[in-house]
């Protein structure tokens, strides 16, 4: 589609200009010389009715989840509640200075509060910090958390270990924290395998990262065991809570001896996902690591009857941010929550793992499960079968697009022997059973299309906006700004047809 | 539950379907004695009209800050934002999509990161734009990281007018590189150069500036980088206000190495410190080194252009623990917040409104030091943020805004302890002030 | 899937390949580790005159959607770096055992290669 720049028409403004520009006062005056820009900087000159149309049809070349279903496996997409909109867009909020007096923002104060309280009883933790923006920025605070406690007990340690199954963040949140990566291979089973766990939890070691139910969507039935063996050579239990909508009401990660844990808001609690954050990730810790949750966090006063910003004290690990917390998304937190109730949470998980085994049994004759055992609110499948009609699971995937639909994960996790051209569906609780026996179907449809017309795979998909792309071609020519494109005007040479779609 | 479909007769038709009795056949692997034996204890479902009471009664202890003007800003700025941006946000397609990995499928979101990485690119002179990471001060802190891993030294000069939050947040992240931080002071509002030719050494791996700085000040960036790439460092420069990029020299044509923007001025609400957005912007040579993700052109297979993720081997998902970041999830629909609001501003329209920032704010000065009750204390060029010493009680002059509808100026006390910067206020004036929004600030200030 | 094996160079569990003429080996990757990769788009540099020890990493190399490290077969010293396939990597994916070779050491230990295996135990190896 044509670039707003390209929409340009010289003289064109899409902005009303206040009537007193203060033109009583001239620039040298407040300005330095060394420091104006000569000239304007070029934008765009374009209407309002051109930035209306142009980011509506933008829009239109999306996919989002009103759309249909998202079954990203690990990414829980579900459906964003409108209220919740609604409510974090109150202007008492959204005006709100985050320097304001304390007396100004004590409704802020007391929703931060509030969903700590929440948080805590939700996964059995003993206290909440709201800084992290997203579930990276989560790990690499906890990770932080945990190095200033064995440092605080002059226990320097410098490994953490990490399943092979886990996101890509934890590997690289841990050597950003500072620790030598050490990989856990999983068993056949799929999780964490114990006798390897036992040999190389030594007391050089902080201690474990795992997500549960893991990456593969399965629960690791080992978890006494891990947390006996991590705990006993005195290291710490990190959860990665990427996937806890297979979990509320149902067990609490507080409760199963973890000491840290991230939650992504923007995916057990309903946050939309804008396209790639905003979300949280905020961090919950036990009563030992209280004192290293990052500064500041929020107290309630109870002669005053108000609530303050504090400082977290000397052994907190600092500031992870520019002020506090991405507030808009802890008030939708704050309202998914009060609006499902106890039995909301459990309904939760209990949908999101039926939807994800009836998924797995419906599809498993055709596409080979990476392991036969019941999942969590996820299920892994693999492409392999399909290899020999030389379709990849990328080839499956983009087949997907074509009925209507965006397709599941795919490649991740990737590990071999078991999980290889992986395609994992994680079908949240806002899908319904004639959502998810729609999808079941297309996906059998297109098991029978990989036999007997691989070609319509592999040139797939066919209908989107655009087909595939070429990815090599974007690093090898690298065009990262329109002023780049620009330069290689005449090498370009594109047809109108090509940038006006 | 309205958000859950499936109904409990469908629920058990699909365990059949599965070849269980029970859902607690489908979670046999949870060990029983982990398992939560009572309901959680939390508040039991609310229905909407509940939700809204209850959520709007608390949003009322606030202030009432719809109709408040702020004369803060100190890292947040409230910038007026046309209500087109507002509306297309919205717009379920971006609003509710993920992160673009299916280009197929996300166009939309791609060709708006372009557009933006476009559009601050020419903003601060810099051929490569990272769009998003978290905020400034996360973002401050990739850069500082991104300057370890570019020299391979270890120690970095901070000015000590960067944001305290951002001096916390660098600190925070280099903590496990046991890297020396060094304070570099200032001088009479600016950083102070002849400290800055003392300090600086051939072992500094780059020197954090902001610019306007934390009191406003206009860093003279071509002399600092003078002096930093001498000693072979690199210059990062950090602008938490960029609302001024507008009228402001681009920092990238002042010998910035890596430019660090808080692009909440463009097109973001307060929303009480979060979610912002960051911009990280460097030279083509430093590619590899840059955290986070990045928007290219290409084409698609019938040769249309198009839009994609690109140099993704350096990102998490695929380099894990040698990624250059951590970072996945970033704050994407800010990213097309700003892109609405540069592309409504337009080229004339930044800049008039840039510079209407920093007339406005010298108008205020001037009204406030003709007063009588303000002093300079310190003489540096400004943009729209200046301090100013009270000779009445802070704390009582900030009561007296607050009773008239404007959220008082900082305290710098509150992140500064020098002797001379007792009893002064940090103030910060946009165009949402208007010319008698600030003739009534004078005038309550005045009695 | 490409798996083409060619007769008389030795090979690796990760991949590489090893040609050894008078003492001095080539080294690359194999077909089977470039169509795994894909699209491939850098290589890092390779310092000539490093010393590295058998297994030691040798480079990077990324494609566009994984990157992988290429090992040394054997220890000894680089003498000889393909410039053309770091100024454009994409030569690998063409052809990786005669153009796309990455670097030539001089092999310090010729027992080492007991530890490497023959074109038909590779073939097998990587076999689906």
């Amino acid at each position: 589609m044509k670039l707003i720049f390209e929409k340009t028409v010289k003289g064109r403004d899409g902005y009303s200009l206040p009537q007193d520009l203060f033109d009583d006062i001239r620039i040298e005056e407040c300005l330095p010389e060394y420091a104006i820009n000569k000239g304007k900087k070029l934008l765009s000159e374009v209407s309002e009715v051109d930035v209306v149309r142009h980011f509506t049809k933008l829009s239109k070349l999306n996919y989002g989840l009103d759309d249909g279903i998202y079954p990203l496996g690990s990414c829980t997409m579900k459906y964003n509640p409108k209220i919740n909109e609604k409510l974090a867009s109150l202007g008492n909020f959204i005006y709100a200075h985050p320097l304001a007096p304390e007396e100004t923002v004590q409704g802020c104060l007391e929703i931060i509060y509030d969903l700590n309280k929440l948080l805590c009883e939700i996964t059995g933790m003993d206290e909440y910090t709201m800084g992290p923006a997203a579930g990276a920025h989560g790990e690499l605070a906890g990770i932080l958390i945990m190095r200033k406690y064995f440092v605080d007990h002059g226990d320097i340690r410098h490994k953490m270990l990490i399943p092979d199954s886990a996101h890509g963040t934890n590997p690289a949140s841990a050597a950003m924290g500072g620790f030598q990566v050490v990989e856990v291979k999983s068993n056949e089973k799929g999780t964490v395998d114990l006798e390897e766990l036992a040999k190389l939890m030594d007391e050089d070691t902080v201690g474990l990262m795992l997500t549960n139910p893991n990456t593969v969507g399965l629960y690791d039935e080992g978890i006494e065991e891990i947390e006996k063996i991590v705990h006993g050579k005195g290291g710490l239990l990190y959860y990665d809570g990427a996937n806890l909508n297979a979990s509320l009401g149902i067990i609490r990660p507080g409760d199963a001896g973890f000491d840290v844990v991230h939650l992504n808001l923007h995916k057990t609690f309903s946050t939309p996902h804008g396209g790639g954050g905003p979300g949280a990730g905020v961090i919950g810790v036990k009563k030992d690591l209280i004192p290293y949750l990052p500064t500041p966090n929020v107290t309630f006063n109870s002669n005053q009857k108000k609530y303050y910003l504090s400082d977290t004290g000397e052994k907190s690990i600092g500031m992870v941010r520019a002020f506090w917390a991405n507030f808009s998304v802890l008030v939708k937190t704050y309202t998914w929550i009060l609006s499902m109730g106890p039995d909301g949470l459990y309904n939760t998980s209990e949908t999101s793992i039926i939807n994800a085994n009836y998924v797995l049994a419906k599809l498993k004759k055709y596409y080979k499960p990476a392991y036969d055992r019941y999942c969590g609110h996820e299920c892994t499948v693999t492409g392999r079968e399909y290899k020999k009609y030389g379709v990849k699971t990328l080839d499956i995937a983009k087949r997907i697009m074509d009925y209507g639909m965006h397709p599941p994960t795919i490649y991740f996790p990737h590990f071999e022997p078991y999980a290889e051209e992986t395609i994992m569906v994680e079908p949240p609780e806002s899908e319904s059973k004639e959502t998810l026996d729609k999808f079941i179907d297309i996906m059998i449809k297109i098991s029978d299309e990989a036999k007997t017309n691989p070609e319509l795979l592999t040139t797939a998909p066919h209908n989107t906006p655009i087909r595939r792309t070429n990815d090599a071609l974007a690093i090898k020519r690298a065009i990262l700004t329109y002023d780049d494109e620009l330069k290689l005007k005449d090498e370009l040479k594109y047809q109108e047809k090509d940038i006006d779609f | 539950m309205r958000y859950i479909p499936t109904t409990e007769k469908q629920k058990e038709k699909m365990l059949k379907d599965i070849g269980v009795s029970s859902f607690e056949d489908l979670i046999k692997s949870i060990p029983q004695s982990l398992r939560l034996k009572d309901k959680l204890n939390i508040p039991e479902a609310m229905s909407e009209s509940e939700l809204e009471d209850n959520i709007f009664h608390i949003a009322k202890k606030n202030a009432d800050f719809y109709s408040m003007k702020p004369l803060i800003g100190a890292g947040s700025y409230r910038h007026f934002i046309p209500e087109a941006e507002k509306f297309l946000l919205q717009r379920e397609e971006f609003w509710t999509c993920y992160t673009p990995y299916q280009p197929e499928l996300s166009q939309g979101t791609l060709q708006s990161i372009f557009e933006y990485q476009s559009y601050i690119s020419r903003l601060i002179k810099m051929e490569v734009v990272i769009p998003s990471i978290y905020d400034g001060a996360s973002a401050t802190a990739e850069a500082a990281l991104m300057s370890l891993r570019l020299t391979h030294k270890n120690k970095i000069i901070v000015s000590n007018l960067l944001h305290p939050h951002y001096r916390e947040t660098v600190k925070t992240y280099l903590a496990p590189h046991e890297t020396e931080i060094i304070d570099l002071p200032y001088k009479n509002g600016l950083v102070d150069m002849e400290k800055l030719k003392i300090l600086i050494e051939e072992d500094a791996a780059s020197v954090i500036i902001q610019s306007p700085n934390f009191f406003g000040g206009i860093e003279k960036i071509s002399e600092i980088s003078e002096i930093v790439h001498s000693k072979g460092a690199l210059l990062i420069n950090v602008i938490v206000e960029s609302m001024s990029l507008g009228i402001l020299k681009a920092p990238g044509e002042m010998g910035a190495d890596i430019v660090v923007g808080n692009a909440q001025s463009l097109g973001m609400d307060l929303n009480y410190g979060g979610p912002y957005n960051a911009y990280l912007g460097t030279r083509k040579q430093y590619i590899r080194q840059i955290p986070g993700r990045i928007v290219g052109e290409t084409v698609d297979v019938d040769g249309k252009r198009v839009f994609v993720m690109t140099m993704r081997a350096r990102e998490q998902d695929i380099r894990r623990e040698r990624a250059t970041s951590n970072i996945c999830t970033n704050h994407n629909l800010n990213v097309l917040a700003s892109n609405i609001f540069l592309s409504l501003m337009g080229t004339e329209g930044l800049y008039q409104i840039s510079l209407l920032n920093a007339k406005s704010a010298h108008y205020l000065e001037n009204l406030l030091l003709k007063s009588g009750k303000f002093e300079k204390v310190l003489n540096y060029p400004f943009y729209n943020e200046f301090l100013l010493k009270s000779k009445e009680d802070v704390s009582t002059v900030n009561k007296k805004l607050l009773e008239n509808n404007f959220i008082p100026p900082l305290k710098i006390c509150e992140f500064y302890q020098a002797e001379n910067l007792n009893n002064v206020l940090l103030f910060a004036v946009t165009e949402v002030l208007s010319r008698d929004n600030l003739n009534l600030v004078a005038k309550i200030l005045s009695e | 899937m490409s798996n083409k094996v060619i007769e008389n160079l030795y090979y690796t569990k990760s991949d590489e390949w090893l040609k050894v003429e008078d003492g001095i080996g080539t080294i690359g990757i194999t077909d089977y580790a470039q169509d795994q990769l894909g699209d491939i788009v850098y290589l890092e540099k390779v310092e000539k005159g490093k010393k590295l020890k058998q297994d030691d990493t040798l480079t990077t190399i990324e494609s566009v959607k994984a990157v992988s490290d290429v090992k040394t077969p054997v220890t000894g010293e680089v003498t000889e770096v393909n410039i053309k396939v770091i100024e454009n990597a994409s030569i690998i994916n063409k052809e990786p055992y005669v153009e796309g070779w990455i670097a030539k050491m001089k092999i310090e230990n010729k027992d080492e290669l007991k530890n490497l295996m023959s074109a038909q135990e590779y073939s097998e190896y990587r076999k689906e």
